[in-house]
């Protein structure tokens, strides 16, 4: 365990120095490719020069880093000049929203990815299994913004029943119900999108773990007993089935819900960390970009850790192997 | 591991299908030199619908869209390739060294590789993207060198087994060297999961190469099914259809093959599949 949570903190090193080093690699005056072009040709030379010594980019690199890493630890991510205001203020103002899509997509698709990928392996070989399997392998393959673009245009654009963009209805001023409904409508279809895109890997892990358990003794044992299939099912062998479910796969699957997420925002225009980060992007808005990249990578080694640790407690087997 | 590749894929149906459906994405690769002029060329004639001048119409400023679709496969093909190859290099010389040599060297080796592989590899890529807008070749070498220690881990496990294995053992009596053991005996004996992993690296290079130019960071002069989705985008309320979903389609194709050779070939590195 604590060799695994090592690991964590070397990649969020790696990551932290990255973000550092990469602006002061680039030609020409760091604070230029901190701020972009745009910005600092806006800028006037006091503003300059309290930056500067902001970043002590006047100093050694060893006392750059360490105010870089103190300003970190506070929170501090540097302002963002396209929107004039602190870098963590505008990510704020964003991540509910990504944190609601993935939250809730991330449920519906778990709890159906696996309760089909269980009934599957169960009727293994029939033809409610083939389609279901198929279908998953092909899904699996869908890169989630061009499942977000098919849905965009036949739900929302041909067919007008759904809003084009956004996560609300702009200036409505909606209040109670109607504003929980509008909210509703508009994450219909980025939802629909984000279940289609994560349910495949579900499925095919949550069928291949059962499968594997199908000849176990135990549930020959459980079966024999006279118990219901249900209960043979889900409480003895879906206990162990599950297991996999959340392992190593589990950790790469918390890293494709929230790369997936950034696409789906973007498709939908939905005004997540996605969307900020695309929008920084174009507008070389490198404060915000940097900001929003360090915080999503935080956010994912957290979850990969989470993921980890819960491994462990679902199969003792684990802790107790090194 | 005696396993042979071919016969595994010949075996099963989504092998033969994935190969087949990659054959058919080469032939269409071949074609981009022939396809050069009408990709850039910009004709009066823009957006218009597919007709028999323009099998898939035209884009924004005109030019063909399926001209500028062959094109975009030789792009995708080559990052593809030029990851397998260079991820390849790079998780073999690491991961076979690691296991060959011991020590000190192969702790150190082990803590890099588990760290990157908590990493998140595309936010990586953006953020190293974001500064330096890289072209074709740039990242290639981004793509793996952030995807390598997927395959090292793996290698170098197997080399250690290898390496206690008999016929390794008296070669190494007989006084062969380092380099010998290693393209006589271990690297034969590496081939099929190096069969696995260059199907897994080719998965990873399009999806990010994709995703990459999705998002607009990619070389701008750079023509690949992920800049065209971009361009085509920016017009979907036109409904522009037939700009907007062939490049999806090509790509998902093209990753959907990848995954049925990855399925095909998955008994190699999980042999207990083989008898459930």
């Amino acid at each position: 365990m604590k060799s695994k949570a090592i690991n964590y903190l070397i990649a969020l090193l790696l990551i932290l120095l990255l973000n550092f080093i990469l602006p002061r690699l680039m030609p020409g005056d760091p604070l230029t490719a901190i701020y972009g072009e745009e910005a600092l040709l806006s800028m006037s030379d006091v503003t300059k020069a309290e930056l500067t010594q902001r970043y002590r980019l006047d100093q050694p690199i060893s006392l750059q880093f360490s105010a870089y890493f103190q300003g970190l630890c506070k929170g501090e991510l540097g302002t963002s000049y396209y929107h004039q205001a602190p870098v963590f203020d505008v990510i704020m103002s964003y991540l509910p929203w990504t944190l609601f899509l993935v939250g809730s997509s991330f449920l519906i698709a778990a709890i159906l990815g696996t309760l089909t990928g269980f009934e599957a392996a169960w009727r293994r070989g029939k033809r409610i299994d083939r389609f279901l399997l198929t279908g998953n392998i092909i899904l699996f393959g869908l890169p989630s913004f061009f499942i977000g673009i098919i849905f965009l245009y036949f739900f929302a654009v041909k067919g007008e029943w759904f809003p084009l963009q956004g996560a609300f209805t702009p200036y409505a001023e909606l209040k109670g119900i109607p504003n929980l409904m509008d909210i509703l409508e508009h994450a219909v279809l980025p939802i629909c999108t984000m279940v289609l895109f994560f349910m495949p890997g579900h499925f095919l892990l949550a069928r291949s773990s059962m499968l594997n358990l199908l000849k176990e003794p135990f549930v020959l044992t459980a079966k024999a007993k006279g118990l219901t299939p249900q209960r043979v099912r889900y409480v003895h062998a879906g206990r162990n089935a599950l297991i996999p479910v959340v392992t190593a796969a589990g950790v790469q699957l918390a890293t494709r819900i929230i790369t997936g997420a950034l696409f789906v925002e973007i498709v939908f225009a939905y005004p997540g960390m996605g969307l900020l980060l695309f929008q920084s992007l174009q507008n070389r808005d490198y404060p915000v970009i940097a900001g929003t990249l360090t915080l999503v990578t935080i956010l994912v080694l957290t979850l990969n850790f989470i993921v980890d640790l819960l491994y462990g407690k679902l199969d003792p087997r684990q802790t107790h192997a090194h | 591991m005696h396993i042979k590749v071919t016969q595994e894929i010949r075996n099963s149906r989504s092998g033969g299908l994935g190969i087949i459906i990659l054959l058919l994405f080469l032939i269409l690769g071949c074609l981009s030199p022939l396809m050069m002029k009408q990709a850039t060329t910009q004709t009066g004639e823009i957006l218009q619908k597919p007709s028999l001048d323009h099998i898939f119409g035209t884009n924004d400023v005109g030019q063909d869209v399926f001209a500028r679709l062959v094109l975009g496969t030789k792009t995708s093909l080559m990052v593809t390739l030029g990851v397998m190859v260079l991820g390849m290099i790079l998780a073999v010389g690491i991961g076979v060294s690691a296991g060959f040599i011991g020590g000190w060297y192969e702790n150190l080796v082990m803590r890099i590789i588990d760290a990157f592989l908590v990493l998140p590899g595309f936010i990586v890529l953006l953020l190293l993207s974001a500064y330096f807008r890289p072209g074709l070749w740039t990242l290639i070498f981004f793509i793996a060198l952030l995807r390598w220690p997927m395959g090292a881990r793996i290698i170098r496990a197997q080399t250690k087994s290898l390496k206690e294995k008999l016929h390794v053992q008296a070669s190494q009596s007989f006084g062969a060297g380092r380099g010998y053991v290693f393209f006589r005996h271990i690297l034969p004996d590496l081939g099929p999961i190096l069969v696995v992993l260059t199907v897994q690296f080719a998965r990873t290079a399009v999806f990010m190469e994709a995703g990459l130019a999705f998002m607009g960071i990619a070389d701008p002069r750079m023509i690949s099914w992920g800049t065209i989705l971009h361009h085509a985008f920016k017009f979907y309320y036109l409904e522009v259809w037939w700009w907007l979903f062939p490049a999806g389609i090509l790509l998902s194709l093209f990753i959907l093959a990848l995954t049925l050779l990855g399925y095909s070939l998955e008994k190699i590195i999980e042999p207990r599949l083989k008898n459930g």
